[in-house]
């Protein structure tokens, strides 16, 4: 580690992880439920453990960012962060806060918990992925802007790189477009128009400069790649992003109740989302071919080859597939939504999160690099948690498909339920794929606490000459 | 910039008859740009696509529509960005091959102040249109002539900021032979976006 | 010089493009020499203008390469529309 603050990263990506297994549990919670309809009723019923799902998975992945930004901004920068003890307290104040938003969840009535925590005052509670109380919403402004505060200060007093800059303005879209989750409009139009500024336009834009940055960082410290050549390819992939993702966002408007352009528009843009995907794809497994050293850590190069891969299927190809209007018409709100959103959140995000900890916490822990052994684990968690994400989204694709053309596109289309019961061998499926891969995010943990020793450049090097410059 | 963007041979001297300047792997200016070029022509084949076949779905309408269109502010404009890109074209070549700041400078204000000239028409005919009630929503038709021209109106403002840029880097004698990476990429945005309206004229104003 | 040369044929098939226009021309021929000229006015921008005549290997064929591709699909609609 080459500075000291950095190590505040590290609580940040041990909460990631403790509360990615709470978001997995709840998964399994529901995948149950979709066959064995009254499991766990009333005690956690399927709405709840959706919420607590959906959520979990947000701000494990929140924590992520924050603990990535905390380990690359003082390295990028070349100075120590601003206020370790800034970043530490508000850790707190977060993991806190998420703890009491999911205990009351759990345990408190969805309306009581409204009254309580003064939603009278200002009705933001009730929206899908939205639903945390005014209190924590408040809270996680408060939280994001003393983060935000600084890294900013720790930016601006040293070196100003693509990355660090890419990584900060991608923070600072996350908090600016979070806002839009206080606008409730009473018009359901409008409610929906400004609900995907927060989501679509965090998942399909600002998101994705965090991505490209994060990946962009572990390329340059595992490759030994020129870091201008690197940086030239972060700034095609973010402009592609956003060029295709901000009017991307009119493929949410197509039956809203918005006017028809937005059918073309969001059809003619967001089918085009894919391209950055690829781009971040070919950049990877560029840059690795043309790697100057054999870092020993070869897990973490694992994790970023994945991540563009498993991001260009679940995100760009399983948007694109169901992102045109035409299509989208029989699709929208199927088990194709699923099949995508799954792949496309552990491709893009979680997979993301992963390699940068892969990278890190070696370092956070005083070495380049975990034993062959313990990275042994950690890949086989690689390919047991992708694998099965595959799986998962193949069976729900297959789900999807079969729901579409007997509730939708069929000339006598059945009932929801009748369909449900149609196709919930696909649900078992996708159940017992579930499970695995809950091995793989065990066998994950696992790898933390596998001993050996430390795998180092000399045992690695494989004698690649470099030409000319240094690597960053 | 660093080695990996100068791999290319210096430009030759241009030869008055047929200049033939050597060969070389990769296109004037920087990569990146060349990348987001492809992009943009990529967005703009797809709404072109889309606009044809939305057309095939309803073509007596389209042919309808069209003949409530300027097509002599059309071949105006089209001549217009023709002629900034000549004179983007010779100021590249005044400073590339001749290093002649200044003469580069003036043809690039005159390409600006044509790239300004289409902007200009172009609002005289949005006014036109939506003073006679046309909007977005009023057919199809009308939604892809004003969303197509809108976008590569966006285009050429961005095209004619990064003129404007080049022209004070230019007067000031930051671009040379051998070293105008910035200008070449430049010109190369803006021959994009001149490229794109020869698409668009003759297919929105003149095919029926 | 081939730029200036490559102006003044511009200028020409614009011309030509907008006297298309103006007959009022429409049907297969005349979508056949429109999108001719443009083929024709785009080659000219791509390869003088741009510079992509110098240019050895596949960037010389990308971007004529695009505006065929647009071409061929105009046409396709074009032929799709009025066959009916």
């Amino acid at each position: 580690m080459q500075y000291k603050s950095q190590a505040v990263a590290k609580p940040y990506f041990i909460a990631a992880i403790g509360l990615f297994i709470g978001q997995i549990l709840f998964g399994l919670i529901m995948g149950l439920q979709y066959v064995v309809g009254d499991f766990l009723f009333p005690a956690i019923p399927f709405n709840i453990a959706r919420m607590v799902h959906t959520n979990l998975l947000i701000v494990w992945l929140l924590f992520g960012f924050m603990g990535a930004a905390y380990y690359m901004v003082p390295e990028e920068s070349e100075t120590e962060l601003y206020s370790p003890r800034l970043a530490m307290a508000l850790f707190w104040i977060f993991l806190v806060a998420g703890a009491l938003t999911i205990v009351g969840y759990l345990m408190v009535p969805y309306a009581k918990l409204a009254e309580m925590t003064g939603n009278d005052l200002l009705a933001t509670m009730g929206r899908e992925f939205l639903e945390q109380p005014l209190l924590t919403k408040v809270g996680i402004v408060i939280v994001a802007l003393g983060f935000l505060f600084n890294l900013t200060l720790t930016l601006l007093k040293g070196r100003k790189t693509s990355i660090s800059l890419v990584l900060l303005m991608g923070l600072w879209g996350l908090a600016v477009f979070f806002l839009f989750s206080f606008y409730n409009p009473e018009n359901l139009v409008k409610d929906k128009f400004y609900w995907w500024w927060v989501v679509h336009l965090w998942v399909e834009g600002v998101w994705e400069l965090i991505l490209g940055a994060l990946l962009a960082f572990v390329l340059i410290k595992v490759t030994g790649v020129d870091r201008e050549v690197i940086e030239k390819w972060l700034y095609v992939i973010i402009t592609l992003t956003l060029i295709t993702g901000i009017i991307g966002t009119g493929h949410h408007y197509f039956w809203i109740g918005t006017p028809a352009y937005w059918k073309w528009w969001g059809s003619i843009f967001s089918a085009l989302e894919p391209i950055p995907f690829f781009a971040m794809t070919v950049f990877a497994f560029n840059m690795v071919n043309r790697r100057r050293r054999d870092h020993p850590n070869r897990a973490a190069t694992l994790w970023a080859l994945g991540t563009g891969v498993m991001a260009f299927l679940g995100a760009g190809v399983w948007g694109f597939l169901h992102t045109l209007a035409p299509v989208n018409y029989y699709t929208h709100g199927t088990q194709i939504t699923a099949a995508h959103g799954h792949m496309a959140f552990y491709g893009a995000y979680v997979m993301v999160v992963l390699t940068i900890i892969s990278y890190a916490m070696p370092v956070l822990r005083g070495r380049a690099a975990n034993s062959n052994r313990a990275q042994v684990v950690e890949m086989w968690s690689f390919w047991l948690m992708t694998i099965s994400m595959v799986f998962i989204t193949l069976f729900l694709t297959a789900a999807g498909v079969l729901q579409v053309w007997l509730q939708r596109f069929s000339t006598s289309p059945l009932p929801f339920m009748v369909v449900q019961d149609q196709i919930s061998l696909f649900y078992w499926m996708r159940e017992v794929t579930g499970v695995i891969f809950l091995l793989g995010l065990v066998a994950y943990v696992a790898s933390f606490f596998v001993k050996g020793e430390a795998a180092t450049l000399a045992s690695s090097t494989s004698g690649r000459a470099g030409i000319g410059t240094q690597p960053a | 910039m660093n080695a990996h963007s100068l791999d290319t041979t210096l430009s030759a001297p241009a030869s008055l008859a047929a200049p033939a300047p050597e060969a070389r792997s990769t296109p004037p200016g920087d990569l990146a740009i060349w990348f987001f070029i492809l992009a943009e022509l990529l967005v703009f084949a797809v709404f072109f696509a889309a606009y044809a076949f939305a057309r095939a779905q309803d073509v007596a309408l389209f042919n309808a529509m069209q003949d409530h269109l300027d097509r002599n502010a059309g071949g105006i404009n089209t001549v217009l960005l023709i002629t900034a890109s000549w004179c983007v074209a010779r100021a590249v070549r005044a400073v590339c091959e001749h290093g002649r700041s200044a003469t580069g400078a003036h043809w690039l204000a005159a390409a600006i102040a044509c790239g300004g000239g289409f902007l200009a028409l172009k609002c005289v005919e949005y006014a036109g249109k939506f003073a006679a009630g046309i909007s977005l929503s009023t057919n199809t038709f009308w939604m892809f002539y004003l969303s197509l021209t809108f976008f590569h109106f966006m285009h050429v403002i961005l095209g004619l900021v990064i003129l404007s840029i080049l022209w004070l880097q230019t007067r000031r004698g930051g671009y040379g032979p051998g070293h105008a990476n910035g200008l070449e990429s430049g010109a190369a945005y803006w021959h994009m976006v001149d490229l794109v309206w020869i698409v668009l004229f003759p297919l929105v104003y003149v095919m029926r | 010089m081939n730029t200036d040369r490559s102006f003044i044929v511009l200028l020409a098939a614009t011309a030509a493009t907008w006297f298309i226009g103006e007959s009022g021309a429409a049907g297969a021929a005349a979508m056949t020499a429109t999108l001719v000229l443009m083929l024709a006015k785009g080659r000219l921008v791509v390869l003088d203008f741009m510079g992509l005549r110098a240019v050895r290997g596949y960037w010389r064929l990308l971007l004529p390469g695009w505006l065929l591709f647009v071409a061929i699909v105009i046409a396709l609609a074009f032929r799709l529309g009025h066959s009916t």
